[in-house]
């Protein structure tokens, strides 16, 4: 069990380095999916800990809900696009205070 | 599952119901009044259904929902706040124009989250309401479809309420791994367990609190506020504020309620802290800001600071402090946001320079303004100060004193911002009747009176608390 919560972990944190800097929105979808997906990892290893379906009960609710994200998601950089002209995150920074 | 399920369950069927038939509705018939029409509908009957499932109560609907007087109270509440919504985002988006029809369908679905919310006793049901307001909420705040902030605003939060989700995750899955369930009720007694590696579940119940402080905005965690704050729609502002942070409260409440002592006291310190850091975050950086968006939002980082600090108090008494302070500071920021919308027309009316002056041109809605900022302030009479006055109590009664006193210092500190906002509405009216932002503010009649009751139920509140606090406690004695 300890090797597959640390694969999930190695997973997250990488996830997270991602989206910390790339700059491409793009790439900050993806990023965030491979923290999504290290998530579900770690549930089906903790449901295998315990003989029981929970973790990959789990696992389908965070696939289901991180395919809504995107597609969320991927509106939203069409409309990035055709405001901005870019694709780039920092772009969208008009507000600041 | 069981008939008396069913009728349990009948507030969260009834919404997700409404939801579904005001998109089949959309299909056939687009129109915007018709479905502004039908979400009224559909949260008035949630609501109607309330004391009916509460013949029911308390009562645990599978593993995964309970249905208790803390969840009724909190399920009416939200209800109450998404009709005002509802209510308010009728007149502004009519100045928008484009297709409105959606927006209240996106409205129910957020709602339908936040109402699984505060019924959840499950890891499960904790993440997919959690998930259904966060999805709903990325639409909601990108809605009007030639505005650039709410773009970059919807962006900005997508990815950090993404990002704060799986932190969410990650502890949950922590702990499941630790304990073996993912039930409130169950987590305490496994705890106690000797074979527990306790380094694990802290590092779960901290990544837990990391994902659950994003949605509060509470201090370390509160950066995406202002920009979100100032880029989406005021109505939709007026819902993040109220029904995703009181939702997501009333689940803290219940969730550390449900662990119980030893693990609340074992976090008390980083709480305290983050505390401490949300009121001094939100008060000092509000005093540099000039547009009452922001400035709004800060306010509500200093406010949930507060509101920690009753969380703190613990004990019956605590709780109650909490839900007196949530339900004045829903009243207040509906009523807030309600005015900034109904200022706003194709532009957002929320620069300090907008206000210049309201009260001679438009003194009733002025004064509707003046009193929502007197209460967030917390001056004697509105329901703002009786909240402070009780999460006071809590805290002294607790012995916080430390929390209690910065507590009244950052009060001190607030009633600058507050009352800058208020002196600009008394100053001279600019020359001429043409006031910035272009076409005149227009209200609708429901609109108005929804604004109307809400400071009435205000002043009340802070008059004559007896009622409110009554019920308060008969709810809270039934949380475990």
């Amino acid at each position: 069990m300890e090797y597959g919560l640390l694969l999930a972990g190695t997973l997250f944190a990488l996830g997270l380095i991602g989206v910390l800097v790339r700059r491409d929105i793009v790439f900050i979808l993806m990023s965030l999916e491979i923290m999504l997906n290290a998530t579900g990892l770690a549930f089906v290893t903790a449901g295998a800990r315990w003989a029981q379906a929970d973790g990959q009960v789990m696992y389908f609710f965070i696939l289901s809900m991180a395919a809504a994200e995107v597609a969320v998601g991927l509106a939203l950089v069409l409309r990035l696009r055709r405001q901005f002209k870019t694709l780039d995150a920092d772009a969208a920074s008009r507000m600041h205070g | 599952m069981t008939t008396d399920d069913l009728i349990a369950l009948s507030p969260l069927i009834t919404i997700a119901a409404a939801s579904v038939a005001l998109m089949l509705a959309i299909a056939f018939y687009r129109d915007a009044r018709v479905a502004l029409v039908c979400a009224l509908i559909g949260i008035a009957l949630a609501f109607a259904m309330l004391p009916v499932a509460a013949s029911r109560a308390p009562r645990q609907i599978t593993p995964l929902l309970i249905l208790d007087q803390y969840a009724l109270f909190y399920l009416g509440l939200l209800f109450i706040a998404s009709f005002v919504v509802a209510l308010l985002a009728d007149g502004y988006l009519d100045k928008l124009g484009g297709e409105l029809e959606e927006f209240y369908l996106v409205l129910l679905l957020a709602t339908v989250g936040g109402a699984a919310l505060v019924m959840s006793a499950h890891f499960a049901s904790f993440f997919l309401g959690l998930e259904i307001l966060s999805v709903s909420l990325y639409v909601l705040i990108a809605y009007p479809r030639r505005s650039a902030r709410g773009v970059e605003a919807g962006i900005k939060y997508l990815i950090l309420a993404a990002t704060s989700a799986a932190f969410l995750l990650f502890g949950m899955a922590l702990i499941y791994a630790e304990l073996g369930t993912m039930e409130f009720g169950r987590m305490a007694s496994g705890m106690a367990g000797v074979d527990v590696r306790r380094e694990l579940l802290l590092a779960g119940q901290a990544m837990i609190f990391v994902g659950v402080g994003f949605k509060l905005a509470v201090a370390p965690f509160h950066v995406w506020a202002p920009d979100v704050y100032e880029g989406a729609p005021a109505p939709v502002t007026a819902f993040i504020a109220t029904v995703s942070k009181g939702a997501v409260f009333a689940l803290l409440v219940r969730y550390f309620a449900n662990l119980g002592d030893e693990v609340f006291q074992s976090f008390f310190p980083a709480l305290a802290a983050i505390a401490i850091a949300s009121m001094f975050v939100g008060n000092l950086l509000a005093l540099a800001q000039t547009n009452v968006k922001r400035i709004l939002a800060y306010s509500s980082i200093a406010h949930l600071g507060y509101l920690l600090v009753a969380f703190l108090a613990g004990g019956s008494l605590g709780a109650t402090a909490v839900a007196f302070y949530l339900v004045a500071y829903f009243v207040t920021n509906l009523i807030a946001f309600g005015v900034v919308a109904v200022l706003s027309g194709r532009r957002e009316a929320d620069e300090l320079e907008d206000y210049h002056g309201l009260f001679w041109r438009r003194p009733w809605l002025a004064t509707i303004f003046l009193t929502a900022l007197l209460s967030l302030g917390g001056i004697p009479l509105t329901a703002g100060f009786m909240g402070k006055f009780y999460i006071l109590m809590a805290g002294v009664g607790s012995a916080l004193w430390l929390l209690a006193i910065i507590m009244a210092v950052n009060t001190m500190i607030s009633f600058y911002y507050y009352l800058r906002v208020a002196f600009m509405m008394f100053r001279d009216a600019p020359e001429g009747e043409a006031a910035p932002g272009g076409p005149p503010p227009s209200l609708s009649f429901m609109g108005a009176g929804a604004l109307a009751v809400l400071t009435l139920l205000l002043v009340w509140i802070g008059v004559y608390p007896g009622p409110l606090v009554q019920t308060i406690r008969s709810m809270v004695a039934g949380l475990r």
